[in-house]
Protein backbone atom coordinates (compact mmCIF):
# COMPACT_ATOMS: atom_id res chain seq x y z
CA UNK A 1 0.00 0.00 0.00
CA UNK A 2 2.88 2.09 -0.95
CA UNK A 3 0.92 4.35 -3.14
CA UNK A 4 -1.83 5.10 -0.59
CA UNK A 5 0.80 6.50 1.85
CA UNK A 6 2.33 8.35 -0.62
CA UNK A 7 -0.89 9.62 -2.22
CA UNK A 8 -1.87 10.73 1.51
CA UNK A 9 1.44 13.04 1.39
CA UNK A 10 1.11 14.19 -1.29
CA UNK A 11 -2.76 15.55 -0.80
CA UNK A 12 -1.40 16.60 2.86
CA UNK A 13 1.27 18.78 1.04
CA UNK A 14 -1.24 19.95 -1.53
CA UNK A 15 -4.10 21.09 1.32
CA UNK A 16 -1.32 23.44 3.19
CA UNK A 17 -2.36 25.30 0.10
CA UNK A 18 -6.13 24.44 0.11
CA UNK A 19 -6.10 25.48 3.55
CA UNK A 20 -4.00 28.53 2.88
CA UNK A 21 -6.50 29.89 0.24
CA UNK A 22 -9.45 28.94 2.25
CA UNK A 23 -8.06 31.03 5.30
CA UNK A 24 -6.74 34.36 3.50
CA UNK A 25 -9.84 34.37 1.43
CA UNK A 26 -11.75 34.45 5.04
CA UNK A 27 -9.25 37.04 6.35
CA UNK A 28 -9.63 39.76 3.62
CA UNK A 29 -12.85 38.51 1.41
CA UNK A 30 -15.36 39.38 4.89
CA UNK A 31 -14.12 42.85 5.96
CA UNK A 32 -13.63 44.09 1.84
CA UNK A 33 -17.36 42.74 2.02
CA UNK A 34 -18.15 44.87 4.84
CA UNK A 35 -17.11 47.62 2.47
CA UNK A 36 -18.55 47.11 -0.45
CA UNK A 37 -21.93 46.63 1.30
CA UNK A 38 -21.34 49.74 3.03
CA UNK A 39 -20.36 51.24 -0.52
CA UNK A 40 -23.72 49.83 -2.44
CA UNK A 41 -25.48 51.17 0.35
CA UNK A 42 -24.08 54.38 -0.06
CA UNK A 43 -26.71 57.35 -0.40
CA UNK A 44 -24.48 59.12 -3.37
CA UNK A 45 -26.13 57.44 -6.78
CA UNK A 46 -22.55 57.24 -8.19
CA UNK A 47 -20.98 55.33 -5.66
CA UNK A 48 -24.11 53.03 -5.03
CA UNK A 49 -23.68 52.55 -9.29
CA UNK A 50 -19.87 51.97 -8.86
CA UNK A 51 -20.01 49.22 -6.36
CA UNK A 52 -23.42 47.69 -7.69
CA UNK A 53 -21.47 46.78 -11.15
CA UNK A 54 -18.57 45.58 -9.39
CA UNK A 55 -21.22 43.02 -7.12
CA UNK A 56 -22.72 42.30 -10.56
CA UNK A 57 -19.80 41.35 -12.31
CA UNK A 58 -17.99 39.25 -9.92
CA UNK A 59 -21.10 37.22 -9.64
CA UNK A 60 -21.78 37.28 -13.26
CA UNK A 61 -18.48 35.61 -14.16
CA UNK A 62 -16.61 32.64 -13.79
CA UNK A 63 -14.23 32.71 -10.90
CA UNK A 64 -12.15 30.63 -12.91
CA UNK A 65 -11.58 33.45 -15.32
CA UNK A 66 -11.29 35.93 -12.64
CA UNK A 67 -8.56 33.62 -11.54
CA UNK A 68 -6.93 34.00 -15.05
CA UNK A 69 -7.17 37.56 -15.08
CA UNK A 70 -5.43 38.53 -12.11
CA UNK A 71 -2.69 36.42 -13.08
CA UNK A 72 -2.24 37.18 -16.56
CA UNK A 73 -3.73 40.41 -16.80
CA UNK A 74 -0.91 42.82 -15.31
CA UNK A 75 1.22 41.14 -18.00
CA UNK A 76 -0.97 40.67 -21.28
CA UNK A 77 -2.99 44.06 -20.38
CA UNK A 78 -0.24 46.50 -19.13
CA UNK A 79 3.22 44.50 -19.93
CA UNK A 80 4.40 44.46 -16.09
CA UNK A 81 5.78 41.46 -15.07
CA UNK A 82 4.85 40.15 -10.98
CA UNK A 83 6.24 36.83 -11.68
CA UNK A 84 9.29 37.14 -9.58
CA UNK A 85 7.37 38.83 -6.64
CA UNK A 86 7.73 36.82 -3.27
CA UNK A 87 5.93 38.02 -0.10
CA UNK A 88 7.32 36.10 2.11
CA UNK A 89 6.64 31.78 1.77
CA UNK A 90 4.11 33.21 -0.98
CA UNK A 91 4.94 33.38 -4.59
CA UNK A 92 2.75 35.73 -7.21
CA UNK A 93 0.29 32.35 -8.09
CA UNK A 94 -0.61 32.11 -4.37
CA UNK A 95 -0.82 35.85 -4.49
CA UNK A 96 -2.77 36.18 -7.62
CA UNK A 97 -5.39 33.43 -6.49
CA UNK A 98 -5.25 35.16 -3.09
CA UNK A 99 -6.50 38.50 -4.34
CA UNK A 100 -8.88 36.95 -6.79
CA UNK A 101 -10.80 34.93 -4.30
CA UNK A 102 -10.77 37.91 -2.18
CA UNK A 103 -12.19 40.15 -4.78
CA UNK A 104 -15.17 37.44 -5.59
CA UNK A 105 -16.12 36.34 -2.37
CA UNK A 106 -16.09 40.29 -1.22
CA UNK A 107 -19.34 40.79 -3.44
CA UNK A 108 -21.18 38.05 -2.58
CA UNK A 109 -20.18 38.58 0.96
CA UNK A 110 -21.40 42.43 0.59
CA UNK A 111 -24.47 41.34 -0.69
CA UNK A 112 -25.14 38.95 2.30
CA UNK A 113 -24.17 41.53 4.95
CA UNK A 114 -26.57 44.09 2.83
CA UNK A 115 -29.38 41.88 3.37
CA UNK A 116 -28.34 41.33 7.23
CA UNK A 117 -27.77 45.38 7.45
CA UNK A 118 -30.85 46.11 6.11
CA UNK A 119 -33.35 44.15 7.89
CA UNK A 120 -32.16 45.71 10.93
CA UNK A 121 -35.14 47.82 12.20
CA UNK A 122 -34.94 51.83 11.90
CA UNK A 123 -36.19 51.72 15.83
CA UNK A 124 -32.82 50.23 16.76
CA UNK A 125 -30.61 53.46 14.93
CA UNK A 126 -33.46 55.93 16.76
CA UNK A 127 -32.67 54.03 20.54
CA UNK A 128 -29.22 54.75 19.76
CA UNK A 129 -29.38 57.77 18.49
CA UNK A 130 -31.62 59.14 21.30
CA UNK A 131 -29.54 57.22 24.27
CA UNK A 132 -26.47 59.74 23.04
CA UNK A 133 -24.33 56.74 21.38
CA UNK A 134 -22.00 57.87 18.68
CA UNK A 135 -22.52 56.64 14.74
CA UNK A 136 -19.48 54.03 15.20
CA UNK A 137 -20.72 52.98 18.44
CA UNK A 138 -24.24 52.72 17.42
CA UNK A 139 -22.94 50.55 14.82
CA UNK A 140 -20.27 48.50 16.65
CA UNK A 141 -22.49 47.75 19.76
CA UNK A 142 -25.97 47.72 18.61
CA UNK A 143 -26.06 47.10 14.82
CA UNK A 144 -23.09 44.67 13.94
CA UNK A 145 -23.69 42.04 16.71
CA UNK A 146 -27.16 41.51 15.57
CA UNK A 147 -26.74 41.44 11.72
CA UNK A 148 -23.68 38.61 12.17
CA UNK A 149 -26.15 36.59 13.93
CA UNK A 150 -28.83 37.14 11.10
CA UNK A 151 -26.23 36.31 8.30
CA UNK A 152 -24.43 33.45 9.96
CA UNK A 153 -26.78 30.67 8.35
CA UNK A 154 -26.08 32.59 4.35
CA UNK A 155 -22.05 33.57 5.59
CA UNK A 156 -21.59 29.43 6.68
CA UNK A 157 -22.86 29.25 2.85
CA UNK A 158 -20.30 30.55 1.11
CA UNK A 159 -17.67 29.54 4.01
CA UNK A 160 -18.70 26.04 2.76
CA UNK A 161 -18.26 26.90 -0.65
CA UNK A 162 -15.21 28.21 -0.52
CA UNK A 163 -13.40 24.82 1.01
CA UNK A 164 -14.77 23.32 -2.56
CA UNK A 165 -13.96 26.69 -4.62
CA UNK A 166 -10.24 26.21 -3.39
CA UNK A 167 -9.56 23.26 -6.03
CA UNK A 168 -10.37 25.79 -8.92
CA UNK A 169 -6.69 27.64 -8.16
CA UNK A 170 -5.81 24.29 -9.99
CA UNK A 171 -6.08 26.80 -13.31
CA UNK A 172 -3.05 28.55 -12.59
CA UNK A 173 -1.35 25.59 -11.01
CA UNK A 174 -1.12 26.79 -7.66
CA UNK A 175 0.08 23.18 -5.98
CA UNK A 176 -3.40 22.99 -3.90
CA UNK A 177 -4.54 19.06 -2.65
CA UNK A 178 -7.20 19.22 -5.91
CA UNK A 179 -4.12 19.95 -8.31
CA UNK A 180 -2.20 17.01 -6.18
CA UNK A 181 -4.82 14.66 -6.39
CA UNK A 182 -4.98 14.83 -10.44
CA UNK A 183 -1.63 14.47 -10.95
CA UNK A 184 -1.48 11.75 -8.83
CA UNK A 185 -4.68 10.43 -10.49
CA UNK A 186 -2.91 10.17 -13.45
CA UNK A 187 0.65 8.98 -12.25
CA UNK A 188 -1.18 5.56 -10.98
CA UNK A 189 -3.92 5.31 -12.96
CA UNK A 190 -6.48 5.66 -10.29
CA UNK A 191 -9.33 6.95 -8.96
CA UNK A 192 -8.24 6.48 -5.45
CA UNK A 193 -6.57 9.93 -5.24
CA UNK A 194 -9.63 11.90 -5.96
CA UNK A 195 -11.48 9.58 -3.65
CA UNK A 196 -9.21 10.46 -0.50
CA UNK A 197 -9.04 14.13 -1.82
CA UNK A 198 -13.14 13.73 -1.59
CA UNK A 199 -12.65 12.99 1.83
CA UNK A 200 -10.10 15.41 3.02
CA UNK A 201 -12.70 18.24 1.55
CA UNK A 202 -15.60 16.59 3.57
CA UNK A 203 -14.06 16.15 6.60
CA UNK A 204 -12.65 19.65 7.00
CA UNK A 205 -16.38 21.14 5.59
CA UNK A 206 -17.35 18.87 8.25
CA UNK A 207 -15.36 20.33 11.04
CA UNK A 208 -15.71 23.68 9.70
CA UNK A 209 -20.12 22.86 10.34
CA UNK A 210 -19.50 21.76 13.52
CA UNK A 211 -17.46 25.13 14.58
CA UNK A 212 -20.39 27.38 12.79
CA UNK A 213 -23.30 25.36 14.57
CA UNK A 214 -21.55 26.42 18.00
CA UNK A 215 -21.18 29.94 16.68
CA UNK A 216 -24.83 29.64 15.87
CA UNK A 217 -25.48 27.97 19.70
CA UNK A 218 -23.68 31.04 21.39
CA UNK A 219 -26.04 33.55 19.66
CA UNK A 220 -29.15 31.63 20.18
CA UNK A 221 -29.60 33.30 23.70
CA UNK A 222 -31.67 36.11 21.87
CA UNK A 223 -34.02 36.25 19.35
CA UNK B 1 -31.30 88.85 29.34
CA UNK B 2 -31.33 85.36 28.73
CA UNK B 3 -33.75 84.36 25.85
CA UNK B 4 -34.87 80.93 27.54
CA UNK B 5 -36.97 80.82 30.74
CA UNK B 6 -35.55 79.07 33.73
CA UNK B 7 -39.02 76.73 34.61
CA UNK B 8 -39.33 76.39 30.76
CA UNK B 9 -38.33 72.67 30.03
CA UNK B 10 -39.26 72.51 26.35
CA UNK B 11 -39.87 75.47 24.14
CA UNK B 12 -41.28 74.90 20.92
CA UNK B 13 -42.22 78.11 18.74
CA UNK B 14 -43.68 77.89 15.01
CA UNK B 15 -42.35 74.76 14.12
CA UNK B 16 -42.69 73.50 10.50
CA UNK B 17 -42.30 70.11 9.14
CA UNK B 18 -42.70 68.90 5.34
CA UNK B 19 -42.37 65.62 3.81
CA UNK B 20 -41.62 65.90 0.54
CA UNK B 21 -45.01 67.82 -0.36
CA UNK B 22 -46.80 66.95 3.02
CA UNK B 23 -46.93 69.15 5.53
CA UNK B 24 -47.32 67.81 8.61
CA UNK B 25 -46.71 70.42 10.76
CA UNK B 26 -48.02 73.43 10.15
CA UNK B 27 -46.52 76.06 13.23
CA UNK B 28 -46.73 74.48 16.07
CA UNK B 29 -45.52 76.45 18.96
CA UNK B 30 -45.83 75.32 22.66
CA UNK B 31 -44.37 75.14 25.89
CA UNK B 32 -43.42 72.67 28.76
CA UNK B 33 -42.81 73.84 32.27
CA UNK B 34 -40.70 71.51 34.99
CA UNK B 35 -42.88 69.49 36.61
CA UNK B 36 -45.62 69.51 33.53
CA UNK B 37 -47.12 66.10 32.44
CA UNK B 38 -48.17 67.08 29.08
CA UNK B 39 -50.55 64.96 26.95
CA UNK B 40 -50.61 65.09 23.44
CA UNK B 41 -53.95 63.72 21.69
CA UNK B 42 -55.24 63.74 17.67
CA UNK B 43 -56.12 61.44 15.35
CA UNK B 44 -53.67 59.22 13.41
CA UNK B 45 -51.93 61.77 10.38
CA UNK B 46 -52.63 64.47 12.50
CA UNK B 47 -48.96 65.61 13.17
CA UNK B 48 -48.28 63.67 17.06
CA UNK B 49 -45.83 62.14 16.44
CA UNK B 50 -43.38 63.76 13.83
CA UNK B 51 -43.79 66.42 16.70
CA UNK B 52 -42.34 64.29 18.81
CA UNK B 53 -39.68 62.68 16.59
CA UNK B 54 -38.84 66.45 15.51
CA UNK B 55 -38.53 67.40 19.38
CA UNK B 56 -35.89 64.17 20.05
CA UNK B 57 -34.27 64.81 17.08
CA UNK B 58 -35.20 61.97 14.97
CA UNK B 59 -36.73 64.70 12.56
CA UNK B 60 -35.41 67.77 11.55
CA UNK B 61 -37.85 70.43 11.29
CA UNK B 62 -37.99 72.92 7.99
CA UNK B 63 -38.51 75.72 10.22
CA UNK B 64 -39.37 77.41 14.06
CA UNK B 65 -37.08 76.76 17.19
CA UNK B 66 -36.75 73.99 19.91
CA UNK B 67 -35.46 74.79 23.48
CA UNK B 68 -34.38 71.80 25.24
CA UNK B 69 -33.43 72.59 28.97
CA UNK B 70 -32.10 75.94 28.45
CA UNK B 71 -29.97 74.95 24.59
CA UNK B 72 -31.09 76.07 21.45
CA UNK B 73 -31.59 73.04 19.07
CA UNK B 74 -32.27 74.85 16.30
CA UNK B 75 -33.64 78.34 15.29
CA UNK B 76 -34.95 79.41 12.00
CA UNK B 77 -34.01 76.03 10.99
CA UNK B 78 -30.81 75.83 11.46
CA UNK B 79 -29.74 73.72 14.17
CA UNK B 80 -26.89 73.78 16.42
CA UNK B 81 -23.21 72.06 16.42
CA UNK B 82 -23.22 68.05 16.67
CA UNK B 83 -21.68 68.75 20.00
CA UNK B 84 -24.38 70.69 21.74
CA UNK B 85 -27.05 68.24 19.81
CA UNK B 86 -25.12 65.79 21.63
CA UNK B 87 -25.56 67.47 24.82
CA UNK B 88 -29.12 68.23 23.86
CA UNK B 89 -29.89 64.16 23.74
CA UNK B 90 -28.59 63.82 26.95
CA UNK B 91 -31.41 66.16 28.25
CA UNK B 92 -34.09 63.74 27.54
CA UNK B 93 -35.31 60.12 27.32
CA UNK B 94 -37.72 58.86 24.39
CA UNK B 95 -39.65 56.06 25.19
CA UNK B 96 -40.82 54.21 21.91
CA UNK B 97 -44.33 52.54 21.04
CA UNK B 98 -42.80 49.44 20.20
CA UNK B 99 -40.29 49.27 23.02
CA UNK B 100 -36.85 49.23 20.75
CA UNK B 101 -34.77 47.48 23.46
CA UNK B 102 -31.58 46.33 22.45
CA UNK B 103 -32.50 42.46 21.81
CA UNK B 104 -29.18 41.40 22.30
CA UNK B 105 -28.29 43.11 25.67
CA UNK B 106 -29.40 41.82 29.05
CA UNK B 107 -32.04 44.00 30.73
CA UNK B 108 -29.14 45.34 33.18
CA UNK B 109 -27.44 46.30 29.97
CA UNK B 110 -30.12 47.99 28.28
CA UNK B 111 -30.27 50.40 31.24
CA UNK B 112 -26.43 50.75 31.80
CA UNK B 113 -24.89 50.73 28.37
CA UNK B 114 -24.97 54.60 27.48
CA UNK B 115 -24.53 54.96 31.55
CA UNK B 116 -21.23 53.39 30.74
CA UNK B 117 -20.06 54.47 27.08
CA UNK B 118 -21.76 58.13 26.59
CA UNK B 119 -22.10 59.09 30.30
CA UNK B 120 -18.85 57.70 31.37
CA UNK B 121 -19.87 56.69 34.32
CA UNK B 122 -18.44 53.82 36.04
CA UNK B 123 -19.62 50.37 35.79
CA UNK B 124 -20.24 50.17 39.69
CA UNK B 125 -22.23 52.95 39.72
CA UNK B 126 -24.52 52.49 36.73
CA UNK B 127 -25.21 49.10 38.46
CA UNK B 128 -26.30 50.98 41.43
CA UNK B 129 -28.75 53.27 39.29
CA UNK B 130 -30.07 50.38 37.25
CA UNK B 131 -30.71 48.32 40.41
CA UNK B 132 -32.68 51.56 41.68
CA UNK B 133 -34.58 51.71 38.33
CA UNK B 134 -35.38 48.11 38.31
CA UNK B 135 -36.80 48.08 41.93
CA UNK B 136 -38.71 50.72 41.06
CA UNK B 137 -40.33 48.93 37.65
CA UNK B 138 -41.09 45.81 39.82
CA UNK B 139 -38.25 44.05 37.27
CA UNK B 140 -35.37 43.61 40.10
CA UNK B 141 -35.60 39.94 39.42
CA UNK B 142 -35.10 40.83 35.43
CA UNK B 143 -32.01 42.13 35.26
CA UNK B 144 -30.07 39.15 33.71
CA UNK B 145 -33.43 38.35 31.62
CA UNK B 146 -33.50 39.33 27.44
CA UNK B 147 -35.74 41.21 26.38
CA UNK B 148 -37.27 38.20 24.47
CA UNK B 149 -38.08 36.62 27.30
CA UNK B 150 -40.02 39.32 28.76
CA UNK B 151 -43.51 40.48 28.05
CA UNK B 152 -44.42 43.46 26.21
CA UNK B 153 -45.58 45.43 29.38
CA UNK B 154 -42.42 44.35 31.10
CA UNK B 155 -40.28 45.34 27.94
CA UNK B 156 -42.12 48.45 27.94
CA UNK B 157 -40.79 49.30 31.30
CA UNK B 158 -37.88 48.26 30.97
CA UNK B 159 -37.53 50.76 28.10
CA UNK B 160 -38.74 53.79 30.48
CA UNK B 161 -36.15 52.76 33.26
CA UNK B 162 -33.51 53.13 29.81
CA UNK B 163 -34.65 56.19 29.58
CA UNK B 164 -34.70 57.34 33.32
CA UNK B 165 -31.41 56.08 33.31
CA UNK B 166 -29.42 59.07 32.50
CA UNK B 167 -31.47 60.96 34.89
CA UNK B 168 -33.16 63.35 32.28
CA UNK B 169 -35.44 66.94 32.82
CA UNK B 170 -37.91 65.85 30.52
CA UNK B 171 -39.32 62.82 28.50
CA UNK B 172 -41.23 62.04 25.63
CA UNK B 173 -43.69 58.92 25.46
CA UNK B 174 -44.70 57.91 21.80
CA UNK B 175 -47.60 56.29 22.01
CA UNK B 176 -46.24 54.14 24.99
CA UNK B 177 -49.50 51.32 25.04
CA UNK B 178 -50.33 51.29 21.96
CA UNK B 179 -48.77 48.26 21.24
CA UNK B 180 -49.99 46.35 24.51
CA UNK B 181 -53.23 44.88 25.82
CA UNK B 182 -55.21 46.19 28.29
CA UNK B 183 -53.59 43.95 30.95
CA UNK B 184 -50.15 44.88 30.48
CA UNK B 185 -51.32 48.83 29.40
CA UNK B 186 -52.55 49.23 33.39
CA UNK B 187 -49.14 48.68 34.26
CA UNK B 188 -47.18 50.72 31.99
CA UNK B 189 -49.90 53.70 32.76
CA UNK B 190 -48.90 53.06 36.61
CA UNK B 191 -45.37 53.83 36.34
CA UNK B 192 -46.26 57.25 34.30
CA UNK B 193 -48.40 57.69 37.09
CA UNK B 194 -45.83 57.73 39.58
CA UNK B 195 -43.43 59.07 37.46
CA UNK B 196 -45.97 61.94 37.64
CA UNK B 197 -46.15 62.06 41.17
CA UNK B 198 -42.47 62.64 41.40
CA UNK B 199 -42.94 65.63 39.22
CA UNK B 200 -40.91 64.48 36.64
CA UNK B 201 -41.46 66.65 33.42
CA UNK B 202 -43.28 64.64 30.67
CA UNK B 203 -44.49 65.26 27.24
CA UNK B 204 -46.54 61.84 26.51
CA UNK B 205 -48.70 60.93 23.01
CA UNK B 206 -52.00 58.94 23.67
CA UNK B 207 -54.71 57.63 22.57
CA UNK B 208 -55.66 56.40 26.36
CA UNK B 209 -58.22 59.13 27.07
CA UNK B 210 -58.85 58.75 30.66
CA UNK B 211 -55.25 58.19 31.48
CA UNK B 212 -54.27 61.62 29.87
CA UNK B 213 -57.33 63.65 31.47
CA UNK B 214 -56.33 61.84 35.33
CA UNK B 215 -52.64 62.44 34.79
CA UNK B 216 -51.69 65.02 32.45
CA UNK B 217 -51.86 68.60 33.77
CA UNK B 218 -52.46 69.71 30.07
CA UNK B 219 -53.77 68.96 26.95
CA UNK B 220 -52.98 69.29 23.77
CA UNK B 221 -55.21 68.54 20.93
CA UNK B 222 -53.71 68.16 17.72
CA UNK B 223 -55.42 67.85 13.95
CA UNK B 224 -54.26 68.45 10.15
CA UNK B 225 -50.53 69.67 11.38
CA UNK B 226 -51.87 72.32 14.12
CA UNK B 227 -52.90 72.53 18.04
CA UNK B 228 -56.48 72.96 17.53
CA UNK B 229 -57.13 73.16 21.19
CA UNK B 230 -54.92 73.08 24.02
CA UNK B 231 -55.82 73.86 28.43
CA UNK B 232 -56.17 72.05 31.47
CA UNK B 233 -56.82 68.29 31.20
CA UNK B 234 -59.67 67.77 32.54
CA UNK B 235 -61.05 70.50 31.55
CA UNK B 236 -59.93 69.84 27.80
CA UNK B 237 -61.69 66.00 27.61
CA UNK B 238 -65.01 67.11 29.47
CA UNK B 239 -65.52 70.41 27.88
CA UNK B 240 -63.87 70.95 25.16
CA UNK B 241 -64.64 74.17 22.66
CA UNK B 242 -63.68 73.80 19.26
CA UNK B 243 -65.78 71.71 17.19
CA UNK B 244 -63.25 69.63 15.91
CA UNK B 245 -62.18 68.32 19.20
CA UNK B 246 -65.54 67.50 20.28
CA UNK B 247 -65.81 65.23 17.47
CA UNK B 248 -62.80 63.88 18.61
CA UNK B 249 -63.47 63.21 21.71
CA UNK B 250 -66.89 62.15 21.10
CA UNK B 251 -65.17 58.65 19.21
CA UNK B 252 -64.12 57.51 23.13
Amino acid sequence: MGSLQSTLIQLLQGFKFTFGIFFFTLIFSIPLGLLVSKGRMSKIKIVSLIFQLYISILRGTPLMLQLLLVYFGPYYIFGVNLGSIQLGPFNYRFIATIVAFSLNYAAYFAEIFRGGIQSMSKGQYEAATVLGFSKMQTYFKIILPQVVKRVLPSVSNEIITLVKDTSLAQVLSVTEMFTKASAAASAQVSVIPFIVAGAFYYVTNLIIEQILNRVEKSMSYYS
Amino acid sequence: MPETKRDVVLEINKVYKSFDDLEVLKGITMEVKRGEVVAVIGPSGGGKSTLLRCATTLEKVDAGKIVIGGDVLCEDGVYCDKKLEKQIRSKFGLVFQNFNLFPHFSVRRNITEALIHVHKKSKEESEIICSQLLAKMDLTEKADAYPCNLSGGQQQRVSIARALATNPEIIFFDEPTSALDPELTKGVLNVIKELAKEKMTMVIVTHEMSFARDVADRIIFMDGGVIVEEGPAYELVTNPKQERTKAFLAGY
